[in-house]
């Protein structure tokens, strides 16, 4: 993995309680990374598209991490958008949400998510997924980089 | 393919399926010496091509007894006939199968592989280590984010009751 490159991410969370216990739990990785967040599915889109602008203050996320609950537009719709663009679909996105509803895991899936995370809501436990799902993505796999 | 039963709850007791999709019988032998560490029951399946892989899939879609769905299917990109990226692509325009996560195992570094296998839905791009120890902890990374911490797709679950 190329140490000397930051990894981006962006937080798709319309919760600040949860925006803060991803932050934190982000934070406390020991990978080099920049955190974004945007507060639903239609401020992300317009983040991303300001990135595929070459906007310095909204670049490229490496991944998206998704909550699927948000108003204006849910992580679903969000996904859909995503995946049927062009150059857009080639960032992971890992749905990171409280429900382990069978329907939602199957169309997360269905939606081309690269993974399903449940937040526990102790900080402990969440500190613990995050830091599982940090070593894959920024560690064990490589992640596309413009 | 070896189970190594060690857990008491329901999940566990219903072997991890790994697809593995890689023709080198080195890396295949590497491989499976690093899942037989694993804390995880698996059971892993070896297809040397695509094409074999697209068939254990089909057998396995109809719920062929003696070919479960697998939960990941771990995919090499250099193969000789179909390569991995003409497999992935088939698998996602697949309604039975596209919901299986497929990670990239590869000694390929290329850019542009990582951003084609990604385009094409890949949910990881593992470039092959060169020693045992660095396939344990590969596959120690890959068992913890697939089985521990995200949710498994339904479907197999599901196809899992019926044959029970």
């Amino acid at each position: 993995m190329d140490t000397s490159k930051t990894t981006v991410v962006l937080l798709v969370e319309d919760d600040p309680a949860d925006q803060k216990l991803a932050k934190n739990a982000l934070v406390n990785h020991e990978m080099d990374y920049a955190l974004y967040a945007a507060e639903n599915g239609e401020e992300a889109l317009e983040y991303l598209q300001r990135s595929k602008c070459g906007d310095t203050e909204s670049p490229r996320p490496n991944l998206i991490l998704l909550d699927l609950n948000m108003p204006r537009m849910g992580g679903k719709e969000f996904l859909r958008h995503i995946k049927a663009d062009d150059d857009l679909c080639s960032i992971p996105v890992v749905v990171l949400t409280v429900s382990d509803a069978k329907t939602d895991i199957q169309e997360s899936y269905k939606l081309r998510a690269a993974g399903y995370v449940q937040k526990s809501a102790s900080p402990q436990e969440f500190q613990k997924v995050m830091d599982k799902l940090a070593k894959y993505w920024f560690e064990t796999s490589s992640v596309v980089r413009s | 393919m070896e189970d190594l039963e060690r857990s008491s709850n329901m999940d566990d007791l219903i072997p991890v399926v790994i697809l593995l999709v890689e023709d080198d019988p080195a890396d295949q032998k590497l491989i499976k010496k690093s899942m037989l560490d694993q804390k995880i029951s698996n059971k892993l399946i070896i297809m040397n091509t695509g094409e074999d892989a697209l068939e254990y899939l089909d057998r396995s879609k109809s719920a062929e007894p003696g070919y479960p769905v697998p939960d990941l299917i771990l995919l090499d990109l250099d193969m000789p006939g179909m390569g991995g990226k003409e497999f992935l692509c088939r698998l996602k325009t697949d309604d039975a199968l596209d919901t299986i996560p497929v990670v990239i195992l590869t000694s390929s570094a290329s850019e542009q592989d990582i951003l084609e296998t990604f385009k094409l839905q890949a949910a990881g791009y593992i470039k092959k280590p060169p020693t045992l120890d660095g396939f344990c902890e590969v596959f120690s990374r890959l068992e913890e984010y697939w089985f521990v911490i995200c949710k498994r797709v339904p479907q197999r679950q599901l196809s899992c009751a019926a044959i029970r």
